[in-house]
């Protein structure tokens, strides 16, 4: 599985839309129902799937998959 | 042969406390649901049956301690006990009431034993339904909300023929994934390196008091320590009083109106007003920590699990007196903000840590005050039962762990019921009242002015 799809498959099980049906555009909080603690709890949970180290400022501006994504891809680069 | 696994962080903070306050009371949890309407409890005693199937959690038991005093966990794979009926329709609401209370005071002793407890009620007024009392080891309150409409929903499909509910997510594969994660070296050391850090940014976390300094006080002159920055804790009257307070609808949507447009949380919010009070009482004291509960319930899989995931950190913050509201509630929101990062932590760490750094003595704490914001309102979300009243009830244990411990939730009617669960031996009916008082005049003076500075708001309170 790419990165991509395995991101999206994690997002899936803190929403109720399916992978296949997110776009770059969908924001976690208004469009995907996040909570604060749902959205921390998904950052960690990229760290340690991605085994990467987010720059917590930062990652919390993230507002967007299509952010989360290239912050992803930008770090396991 | 049986599977059995360690406690998760969550699990083992309700087990310390049945350790330190020698009684299983002190991890009770216990509430009725009931319709005005007749129920065929014939049917409602085959829903609980196999609602015991479907939510794992229920079939959970522990073994007897070893030699050092830990125990285990482990599932029954059926549990086919009968479901007693108890007939109240006698009473009065409030006797009926008052008889659940007791039960929900009874303790679930000994090892190796059913943790759960139902029975169905046919209370006065017309009202119909069950009565659940469960060791907190077991699950949480969301976890029974959950419960409860599952089992409504099974009722309704059977009786009406209502859509069968979906499956619950598996209590033993969330469970070993939560110990997974708590076995991962890297992220054991990300948590722990956060905690440590605020330690060291910080140093010792000073004790506030709902009753002011003077309790620190006590504890300085009691510990011979004129430097002491923890207070004692209650261990033997353990008694709790509960006193609620309702919120109206129309301010309540001012303070969700509010969070909303600032993009504060609601918690942040309620932090604010409680660690303000605490500064106001205790001569503007900017360091204040509070005990934060945390659902810990983001997935699917987390949220129909069931399970104990609710779990306690302390919320510390640094504020100054020239500090606006809003900014001050940032500053909050931003501190929860890594907290919720850090939430696979097991917090007993966090104390281990203080103990070691500090010499914080045996039976000491920084923190009087513990806030749980519940955004779940408690009650049955079935469109089959929409128009049908319902009576739901929350049951106090009867043992506080805390010498006040407010737990904030939504009512029906659109407003916010403030429940102040408090140690008699300490505290009395008044002090809730300050507290309630002053919690509501700081919040609704800081929304009104958001750019009024904390100093000036404890001031004009």
């Amino acid at each position: 599985m790419n990165r991509a799809a395995e991101f999206k498959k994690i997002v899936a099980q803190y929403c109720s839309v399916a992978a296949k049906e997110m776009k770059d555009e969908m924001r976690f909080r208004e469009d995907l129902g996040f909570s604060s603690l749902d959205f921390m709890s998904f950052l960690g949970e990229l760290e340690d799937t991605f085994d990467v180290e987010l720059e917590q400022e930062s990652a919390v501006q993230v507002r967007t998959i299509g952010d989360a994504l290239q912050m992803l891809e930008e770090l396991a680069a | 042969m049986r599977k059995e696994y360690p406690l998760t962080a969550a699990q083992n903070m309700h087990y310390q406390w049945i350790r330190e306050y020698k009684t299983q009371q002190v991890s009770g949890v216990s509430i009725v649901a009931s319709l005005k309407a007749p129920l065929d409890f014939g049917l409602l005693k085959k829903c609980i049956q196999l609602e015991i199937q479907r939510y794992g959690c229920m079939r959970l038991r522990f073994t007897k301690p070893d030699e050092k005093g830990e125990i285990r966990q482990y599932l029954i794979k059926h549990d086919a006990r009968d479901i007693p009926l108890k007939d109240m329709s006698g009473m009065s609401l409030a006797e009926a009431d008052d008889v659940m209370q007791n039960w929900a005071y009874q303790t679930l002793d000994g090892d190796n034993r059913p943790m759960c407890e139902v029975v169905m009620v046919k209370l006065p007024e017309g009202f119909n339904g069950f009565f659940v009392h469960m060791d907190h080891r077991l699950i949480d309150s969301c976890g029974l909300v959950v419960m409860v409409n599952d089992l409504m929903s099974l009722y309704t499909h059977y009786r009406f023929g209502a859509e069968y509910p979906a499956d619950l997510a598996d209590f033993e594969s969330v469970l070993t994934n939560d110990l997974q994660k708590a076995n991962n070296e890297k992220r054991f050391a990300k948590d722990k390196k956060f905690w440590d850090d605020q330690l060291d940014a910080l140093g010792e976390p000073l004790y506030s008091d709902i009753q002011g300094p003077s309790v620190l006080e006590e504890a300085r002159k009691k510990h011979k320590n004129p430097k002491l920055r923890a207070a004692d804790i209650e261990r033997k009257q353990l008694f709790v009083a509960v006193k609620d307070y309702i919120l109206e609808p129309e301010p309540t949507k001012g303070l969700i109106d509010f969070c909303m447009n600032h993009q504060l949380s609601m918690t942040n919010l309620l932090l604010l007003g409680i660690r303000t009070y605490l500064s106001k009482v205790n001569n503007g004291q900017e360091d204040i920590t509070i005990e934060n509960f945390i659902s810990r319930r983001s997935t699917h899989d987390e949220w129909t699990s069931g399970g104990s995931r609710t779990i306690m950190f302390p919320c510390r913050t640094v504020i100054t007196p020239d500090t606006e509201f809003l900014a001050a509630a940032y500053e909050i929101q931003n501190v929860q903000n890594r907290i919720y990062m850090h939430s696979n932590y097991d917090p007993a760490l966090i104390r281990e840590e203080m103990k070691k750094r500090y010499g914080t003595p045996e039976d000491t704490t920084y923190e009087s005050c513990y806030l749980t914001y519940q955004p779940m309102p408690v009650h049955v979300d079935n469109p089959f039962l929409q128009n049908i009243e319902m009576h739901s009830k929350w049951f106090a244990n009867g043992a506080a762990t805390k010498k006040m411990y407010l737990t904030v939730s939504h009512t029906p009617e659109g407003g916010m019921n403030f429940s102040y669960h408090y140690q008699t031996a300490c505290l009395t009916e008044k002090d809730m009242e300050l507290l309630y008082y002053y919690m509501m005049r700081i919040l609704f003076t800081g929304i009104s002015r958001p750019d009024i500075k904390i100093g000036e708001l404890m001031e004009i309170v």
